[in-house]
C-alpha cells in the first residue's frame, strides 16, 4: 500500500470542491446535522488508497529539485526505511555536488589569476566546470558503487594506515571521482581497479575462500581492455604495474604495519598460496 | 546534551530491556538492533508518556550506530515496524483507542527527532498528516483525547510540517475549522483545545500574549 498517494491531485481537488463556493456551507452544514460529514471524509480516504501518486500537487518546497527526475535504477521503494536511505544519499549527493562545484571555482578563479598576472590568455580554463557530471541518476549509481567498495574492512584498514597525505597517485587507491565525465565503460573499470586495489588491505586471510574470490579478481584484470586504459591513464598512472603485480599484500601488512603505506609495501608481493596466477 | 541514561525515561523497562537499551546508545554495534526497536516501539505503544519523547533515545541510538560503523540499521528497522504500525492504524484504532493515540504521539516524535541532513524525513510527511487528518475526522473530534493529541502534535511539528507541504496543513485546518464551527456535541473543552490551535497557526505558529493569558491563565493558579 502506498502512503504516498495520499496527496494525490484528484483528492485535493475533492477537497477544494467541498470547500469552496456557497455550496461549501451548506454542504458541511447539512453533514453536520447528520452527523456524518465522516462520510465524506471516508470517500476522500477511499480515493486516495487506490494508489495514484501525483508529484505536482507536492508542496514546492517538498519537491526539491534534484528529486525531479528519475532517482534510483530500482524505482521508488515501498518501504519508509529505504526511502530515507534514497532521501539520504540524495541530500548528501546533492551536498558533495555543491562543494565539488565550489572547489572547482575557487581553482578556477586562482587559475586565472595565476595566468593574467602571467600575461597568457587562459584557453581553456573552465575546461573543469564544464566537465561535471550532474546527471543525478547516474550521480546516485556512482556513489552506490562508492559505497560499496568503502563499506568493507579493506577500505577501514586502508584509510587507518595510510594517512591522506601519505597517499601516492598510482599507488594507493584513488577513489574514483564521481563528478567527472567518463564513458560507463570507464567509470566502471575505474571502480573494479579501485577495488582491486583496495584489497590490498584485506584483513590477514582467514581461509581459501578469499583465494577464490581474488582469483576472479584477477580474472577481471586479464580482461582489461586498452581502450579504458587510456582513458582513465590520469588517475591510475600505476595501472600496469598493478597489473603485473597482483596484490597480495594482506598476509604481510600485519606484520609490518608500522611502515604500511609506503610504496613498497604495496608492491610487496607475496606468493599467492594458491596456484590461482597463470 | 546531556547524556545521562535516565533522560531517555527507560526506567518503566524490565531490567533486561534497560540493559540492552543502555548497551544500545553506547555500543550499538554488539547488539541485535532490530530487538532494540521492537522493543522501545512496543513501550511505544502502551506507554504515552514514553511515546511524548521516546523520539529522543531513537535519535541517540541512530547518532551512536552511524559514528560507530556508519550503518542505519536500527532507523531501518524503526522506519519498517512505524510503517507496518501505520498501514494497521484503523484496526488499531478500533481495538485500543490508547494505543492509536500513542502511534500518533510516537510517529511524530520519530519525526521531530530524526532529521536526514537537518531536514525532516520527507517519507514521513504524509503518513503523519495521514495520521492527523484521521485525529480530526468528526468521530475523532468527539473524543478528547485524540483531540488533546492532535493538538499537542500541531503544537510541537505544526511548522515543520506546514513547511514540508503546505496544502495538505489547509486540508487539515478545513477539517479542524468545520469540527469547530459545524460540528455538534464537541465539550467545550474541545472547542477551546480547536480554537487555540486555530489561533496557534493562524499567528504563524505562535500564541500571542494575550491568546496565551486567555487559554493558559487558569492554569497557571
Amino acid at each position: 500500500m502506498s502512503h504516498r498517494s495520499k496527496g494525490s491531485r484528484s483528492d485535493a481537488h475533492s477537497l477544494e470542491t467541498d470547500h469552496s463556493g456557497p455550496s461549501r456551507w451548506s454542504h458541511c452544514r447539512k453533514r453536520g446535522i447528520d452527523g456524518n460529514l465522516r462520510a465524506n471524509s471516508d470517500d476522500d480516504a477511499d480515493d486516495r488508497g487506490k494508489g495514484h501518486a501525483h508529484s505536482d500537487s507536492r508542496h514546492s518546497s517538498f519537491t526539491t529539485p534534484e528529486s525531479a527526475g528519475p532517482v534510483s535504477r530500482c524505482g521508488r521503494p515501498s518501504d519508509w526505511g529505504s526511502q530515507v536511505e534514497d532521501e539520504e544519499m540524495r541530500r548528501d549527493l546533492h551536498r558533495d555536488t555543491q562543494r565539488y562545484r565550489r572547489r572547482i571555482l575557487a581553482a578556477e578563479v586562482t587559475h586565472r589569476e595565476r595566468k593574467t598576472s602571467s600575461g597568457s590568455s587562459g584557453s581553456c580554463d573552465s575546461r573543469e566546470g564544464d566537465n561535471i557530471e550532474t546527471d543525478e541518476a547516474m550521480l546516485l549509481r556512482r556513489q552506490k558503487q562508492i559505497n560499496y567498495g568503502k563499506n568493507t574492512l579493506a577500505y577501514d584498514r586502508y584509510i587507518k594506515e595510510v594517512p591522506k597525505h601519505m597517499r601516492q597517485p598510482g599507488v594507493h587507491p584513488k577513489t574514483p571521482n564521481k563528478f567527472r565525465k567518463y564513458s560507463r565503460r570507464s567509470w566502471d573499470q575505474q571502480i573494479k581497479l579501485w577495488k582491486v586495489k583496495l584489497h590490498a588491505w584485506d584483513p590477514p586471510a582467514e581461509g581459501c575462500q578469499k583465494g577464490a574470490q581474488e582469483a576472479s579478481l584477477n580474472d577481471e584484470l586479464d580482461e582489461l581492455d586498452l581502450g579504458d586504459i587510456m582513458d582513465i591513464e590520469l588517475d591510475f598512472p600505476a595501472l600496469t604495474e598493478s597489473q603485473n603485480a597482483p596484490l597480495r599484500v594482506h598476509n604481510s601488512s600485519v606484520q609490518d604495519q608500522d611502515c604500511g603505506g609506503t610504496p613498497v609495501k604495496v608492491q610487496k608481493t607475496e606468493p599467492p598460496e594458491e596456484a590461482d596466477m597463470a | 546534551m546531556e547524556n545521562s541514561t535516565d533522560d531517555y525515561k527507560i526506567q518503566s523497562f524490565d531490567p533486561d530491556s534497560q540493559i540492552l537499551l543502555k548497551t544500545a546508545l553506547k555500543d550499538p554495534s554488539s547488539v541485535n538492533l532490530e530487538k532494540v526497536c521492537s522493543i522501545i516501539v512496543d513501550q511505544s505503544l502502551k506507554d504515552v508518556v514514553f511515546s511524548k519523547e521516546a523520539g529522543r533515545i531513537c535519535y541517540t541510538i541512530v547518532q551512536a550506530e552511524a559514528k560507530q560503523t556508519g550503518g542505519n540499521i536500527f532507523r531501518k528497522h524503526l522506519l519498517n515496524r512505524l510503517q507496518q504500525e501505520f498501514n494497521k492504524r484503523e484496526e488499531t484504532r478500533t481495538s485500543s483507542l490508547q494505543e492509536w493515540v500513542c502511534y500518533v504521539t510516537f510517529i511524530c516524535n520519530i519525526f521531530d527527532y530524526l532529521k536526514v541532513n537537518n531536514m525532516p524525513m520527507v517519507a514521513l510527511v504524509h503518513p503523519v498528516y495521514d495520521c492527523l487528518m484521521r485525529l480530526a475526522h468528526p468521530d475523532a473530534l468527539t473524543n478528547e483525547e485524540e483531540v488533546d493529541c492532535l493538538v499537542l502534535q500541531l503544537h510541537r511539528i505544526g511548522e515543520q510540517l506546514e513547511k514540508a507541504n503546505g496544502q495538505r496543513m489547509d486540508e487539515l485546518f478545513f477539517l479542524l475549522r468545520d469540527g469547530f464551527l459545524l460540528q455538534e456535541g464537541l465539550t467545550s473543552m474541545t472547542r477551546l483545545l480547536l480554537l487555540e490551535i486555530l489561533e496557534f497557526r493562524a499567528g504563524g505558529w505562535v500564541l500571542s500574549s494575550t491568546a496565551h493569558k486567555y487559554y493558559y491563565s487558569e492554569l497557571a493558579d
